[in-house]
């Protein structure tokens, strides 16, 4: 009860203040419209505003952050099923189904259940966010120490591994270009630079938002620009063709199943809404009588895929407000948004600042509401871009990628970094590997790093001070029996095994 | 919608409520650059677009802050309005280099801490900010502090601290920066050497979780500096137990100094300042000096440096003050390098 | 009975060079840090170990299983885009890796030769090695051009890192026209009033929403004339 009364004052606190009001659709419109132009996502957008947050209210700047993040994960669901381009990580298995389906002439349908999935996968989630937030912040102050966040990225990393690659060990090697290119830069005890190849900008680190970029936009471009150059280029066809509500029904327990899911999986600092993503379609198509249609453009897919990422919107919230932890790309520039207001993300704020957190679950609770509302309209206007031939579209989109990647930190050296991954990203497409899996490993790699020194410098450089800590130790045996699955499952199965035998 | 527009008006709301809360009064008796003149005729016309002003570091932490602040004063005094760019990463290093490429015009100007300084006593490949620059102006220097929590019954004073320390054996923790041959780091060693302490250093790159370390227990102390922990402060939650100087501020005349706590040596201090390339058109450089050394004095400019504790001890520095603050700090960490063994370029 | 193929050899010996290279520049900064035993270089390093037994790993993977058609259900979906094409003998190969070694080139180049031809206000952004600057690029890219004749797709791959690799001397304002049009041609447009219709009004719109609304600060480039254009641009919009 204590938690609706709390969630009337957010609301009341959020539509009784007209600037409030204002920046709350500034940030619906904002999220869905750079989350579906192709080439730049709410990430860009994100990181353009992060400056100008300074001078919003602490309220306002993270409920304009929270709602982009909502909204921005529908859009992202647009441009991964009409030109294959996820706008972010957690879009990706969304693109599995529906850009087959766009192939197909039946992109309405894709993007249509995507708005009802995304929906109401966001809303259930915020419920129970706001239920559960409070207690686990409570807990996690003095529960949640550097071995403890160490234990639980490795646990992530071990679990995103098993999942996402053609093979175990093609998702291993994934995971690990990613830490090898998270160890660029300087390193997190003594600021020493490592492997900078005389190159005085590389001190600055390779930051995961231009290599996203690069590895999902651009390499897409590539893709669709070889094919342009080999002759075997279709343009998609358009059709506004939206799902009705019968067809969407029979997917009640896929929905369901991917809610539970993304929640669960969105908890998990770092790849919360990727891992749900990819693990509500594993899923979808594990329990699935006709497995074998998965990725050929089954309605399914994207309803898991598209319901279980946007359960995790509202869980990954959790850990950030709890721990200080960001779930993923746009949380962490939502601890940006809090350091502006010389605030901390993290268990202090419900002390601090229990206005300001009720106001943001309010706002979540509403921008899922209205991607309904908005997301229906919108849809309509944005398949529309499919009627762009490719040679003005192709240009465009390289070109906002390329302020996306320059904006975050103003150098010039990201939007090499963006186009590199590009080129890698069109090779490794060729081969299997994971490029989720490398993009996880980057943004894993330097919190990884960091809290394990941090925690061996606690532990006098001695690992037995793990058996000390049972959560981190109970965290890291989790880790390790699930390296040791997958390892059994790569020796020991010799036929091909769907992932519904291990 | 003009965003530009908006956003000065709703920093200038920030600014009226923020001279609210901060009583002020007091520092805006007499400032350093009162006696300079109102205003400058431009040189030919210069400014005659925005400046850009460069900065090394992300808009959150204490740099981009103080480049807000700044930017905003020498806008209002002078109309001329300045763009910020932030280019964090490599401990400031990377913005500089991005700096240094730039043409000596005088439309670019680069916001920068004394980390440009002992960069340079490191490695001398990296530009001298007192030669490479002309230094415009130095607005903050700041003194660092130990904190523990208000709470923590083991130790409550600097000298029962060094006692339990003691007794731990090497075991206590402090959370500090994460930078090799840094202000925090080269003062630590300081510290452990003259008490003859050991303690662990537990490196954050991020102000956010080092703090965040002390409130949650999982470290025994914190080093800092005053005013990026005044909300802490504030809140009753840390309390500081040694002011790393020689003679205790007012503000914090019932903690330790060096000389109390009976410590001997020169400690480093935090400086931030504002620099323009050399080279630079000599009409233009003197047209920036006055434009941020007079901003300095901005009301608006004074209250923020009151709400970070600048205040308390004198963090004015006009050109020829802050080469020599540069020069002699740069000539102190040669030294200690020099004396803890590092590699000197 | 060992299903290897050539391309299984091929992967693992690119990992375990790559381990080997990236082990050896190690040592680079193998520093010791006071407060932290383990120094800088002991967790790339045990990276590097595990990438090693994973190469290994798969290795003995495939000689057992071949090329399993797939170990769970998404690997179908991974394939989506690996139709194999025809550029891939060794001479595209070699050609493309020219195209995209030009950006780096660009990058070490106008200093080094600005030192041979005893340029002397080398200090960045003055104007003597603007000049060297702006020929390196010049010819850079008619290299680029010779060999883009030839090889479509690796003039695709490398237009953009080239463009990149250009951005901080001559700035976004300047550039972005020329690349607009350079990937409206490389997608097969040659209709010439149809792409100087749709050059300005990309462009336009580029700088509309981004300059003149948000007010994003893209780089204006520090060599003259094109840092000028550039400065000329934002003054004019904002």
């Amino acid at each position: 009860m204590e938690t609706f009364n709390n969630f009337l004052g957010g609301t009341a606190a959020l539509f009784g203040d007209p600037m409030g009001v204002l920046i709350f659709f500034g940030g619906v419109i904002g999220g869905m419209l750079f989350g579906a132009i192709p080439g730049v996502s709410m990430l860009t957008l994100a990181a353009i505003l992060l400056p100008f947050t300074a001078h919003l209210s602490a309220e306002h700047g993270i409920m304009l952050f929270s709602v982009i993040y909502c909204t921005g994960v529908y859009g992202g669901a647009i441009t991964a099923i009409l030109f294959n381009i996820p706008g972010a990580p957690e879009n990706a298995p969304t693109a599995f189904d529906g850009y087959p389906m766009t192939l197909q002439g039946k992109a309405g349908k894709a993007v249509g259940a995507a708005v009802m999935c995304s929906a109401i996968g966001g809303v259930v989630s915020c419920i129970i966010m706001m239920i559960a937030t409070a207690p686990i912040a409570d807990w996690a102050i003095s529960a949640f120490g550097p071995p403890e966040i160490f234990a639980l990225v490795f646990f992530g990393l071990a679990v995103a591994a098993s999942v996402g690659a053609k093979t175990f060990w093609k998702g291993w090697l994934s995971i690990m270009i990613g830490l090898m290119i998270a160890v660029v830069g300087l390193d997190p005890v003594g600021g020493i630079e490592r492997y900078n190849f005389d190159m005085p900008y590389l001190a600055a680190g390779i930051h995961f938002i231009p290599t996203i970029l690069g590895f999902f936009a651009v390499s897409e471009i590539f893709v669709q620009a070889e094919k342009k150059a080999t002759g075997s280029y279709t343009a998609p066809k358009l059709s506004v063709d939206f799902p009705t509500f019968k067809e969407l029904w029979a997917h009640k327990i896929a929905v369901v199943r991917s809610i539970i899911i993304g929640f669960f999986c969105g908890i998990l600092p770092g790849i919360g809404a990727t891992l749900a993503a990819f693990m509500g379609y594993n899923e979808a198509a594990r329990w699935s009588k006709d497995r074998m249609e998965f990725g050929k453009g089954k309605l399914e897919g994207v309803i898991s895929s598209e319901t279980a990422n946007n359960a995790a919107t509202g869980a990954a919230m959790i850990p950030l407000l709890a721990l200080g932890l960001p779930g993923g790309a746009l949380t962490a520039m939502m601890v940006g948004v809090f350091q502006m207001h010389d605030m901390e993300p993290g268990p202090l704020v419900f002390i601090n600042s229990p206005d300001l957190v009720w106001v943001v679950f309010a706002a979540m609770f509403f921008a899922n509401v209205s991607i309904l509302l908005v997301g229906f309209l919108e849809a309509k206007t944005i398949v529309n871009l499919l009627r762009i031939p490719f040679q003005f579209l192709a240009p465009m989109i390289l070109l906002l990628a390329t302020v996306g990647a320059y904006a975050v930190r103003g150098l010039t050296i990201d939007v090499v970094v963006m186009f590199v991954a590009g080129v890698a990203g069109f090779f490794l497409r060729r081969s299997g590997y994971s490029v989720a899996g490398i993009v996880l490993g980057l943004i894993l790699g330097k919190i990884g790093e960091q809290t394990f020194a941090q925690a061996m410098q606690m532990l006098h450089f001695e690992f037995t001070g793990f058996f000390n800590r049972p959560i981190a130790l109970g965290l890291l045996i989790a880790g390790a029996l699930t390296i040791l699955g997958s390892i059994y499952g790569a020796f020991f199965k010799k036929q091909p095994v769907p992932a519904s035998d291990n | 919608m003009n965003f530009k527009k908006y956003f000065v008006k709703s920093s200038v709301a920030v600014a009226v409520v923020a001279a609210a809360t901060f009583s002020a009064g007091a520092a805006l008796a007499e400032c350093a650059s009162d006696a300079l003149p109102g205003e400058m005729a431009k040189p030919d016309g210069y400014p005659a677009r925005a400046l850009t002003m460069v900065v090394p570091y992300g808009p959150a932490g204490g740099s981009g802050q103080v480049a807000q602040a700044m930017a905003k004063a020498v806008s209002d005094l002078t109309g001329v309005s300045i763009n910020r760019d932030h280019k964090p990463g490599g401990s400031g290093t990377v913005g500089m280099t991005a700096y240094m490429a730039t043409p000596a015009d005088g439309y670019t100007v680069l916001e920068h801490i004394d980390d440009a300084a002992s960069a340079h006593a490191l490695d001398s490949g990296r530009p001298n900010p007192s030669e490479a620059l002309i230094p415009l102006v130095t607005s903050q220097i700041t003194f660092s502090q130990i904190y523990i929590r208000t709470d923590e019954d083991r130790y409550t004073d600097w000298a029962s601290f060094v006692d339990w320390v003691k007794a731990q054996d090497g075991k206590a923790t402090i959370a500090n920066v994460s930078k090799e041959g840094s202000m925090e780091r080269v003062t630590m060693k300081f510290i452990t050497d003259a008490t003859g302490m050991q303690i662990q250093q537990i490196s954050f790159d991020k102000g956010a979780p080092r703090y965040g370390a002390l409130a949650g227990g999982q470290v025994d102390a914190l080093f800092e500096q005053p005013g990026d922990v005044r909300k802490f402060l504030d809140a009753g939650k840390f309390k500081p137990i040694l002011t790393i100087l020689k003679e205790a501020p007012e503000a914090f005349a019932d903690v330790p100094s060096l000389t109390d706590a009976g410590l001997d040596f020169e400690p480093l201090l935090r400086f931030r300042g504002f620099y323009v390339k050399a080279g630079t058109p000599d009409d233009r450089v003197a047209w920036l000096q006055w434009a941020f050394q007079k901003a300095f004095c901005e009301d608006s400019y004074q209250q923020y440096n009151e709400s970070k504790f600048m205040n308390l001890i004198d963090s004015f520095r006009d050109t020829d003050g802050s080469k020599e603050l540069i020069t002699s700090t740069i000539a102190q960490y040669r030294d200690v390098y020099k004396q803890m063994g590092l590699e000197i370029k | 009975m060992s299903k290897l193929r050539t391309g299984h050899i091929v992967e693992v010996a690119f990992w375990l060079l790559l381990v080997l290279f990236f082990f050896v520049y190690s040592f680079e900064f193998n520093q010791d840090i006071e407060i932290y035993k383990y120094g800088a270089a002991m967790w790339p390093r045990a990276i590097l170990l595990l990438i090693a037994i994973a190469a290994i790993g798969q290795l003995l993977d495939q000689r057992r299983n071949g090329d399993r058609s797939s170990s769970n259900t998404m690997a179908k979906a991974h394939e989506d885009s690996a139709q194999e094409s025809d550029n891939s003998s060794l001479g595209w190969y070699v050609s493309t890796f020219i195209l995209l070694a030009i950006p780096f080139i660009y990058m070490v180049l106008p200093e080094k030769a600005a030192s041979l031809m005893s340029v002397t206000d080398i200090a960045p952004g003055e104007a003597g090695i603007g000049r060297v600057k702006i020929i390196c690029a010049a010819v850079l890219f008619a290299i680029y051009l010779m060999f883009s004749w030839r090889n479509h797709v690796g003039a695709i791959l490398a237009l953009p890192i080239f463009f990149a690799a250009l951005l901080e001397d001559m700035g976004f304002y300047a550039l972005a026209p020329v690349f607009i049009v350079g990937i409206m041609i490389l997608m097969g447009e040659r209709r010439i009033n149809r792409m100087a219709m749709i050059m300005p009004f990309l462009y336009g719109l580029l700088m509309l929403f981004f300059v003149k609304l948000l007010y994003v600060g893209l780089p204006t480039g520090n060599v003259r004339p094109f840092y000028d254009f550039g400065n000329w641009v934002v003054t004019l919009l904002q």
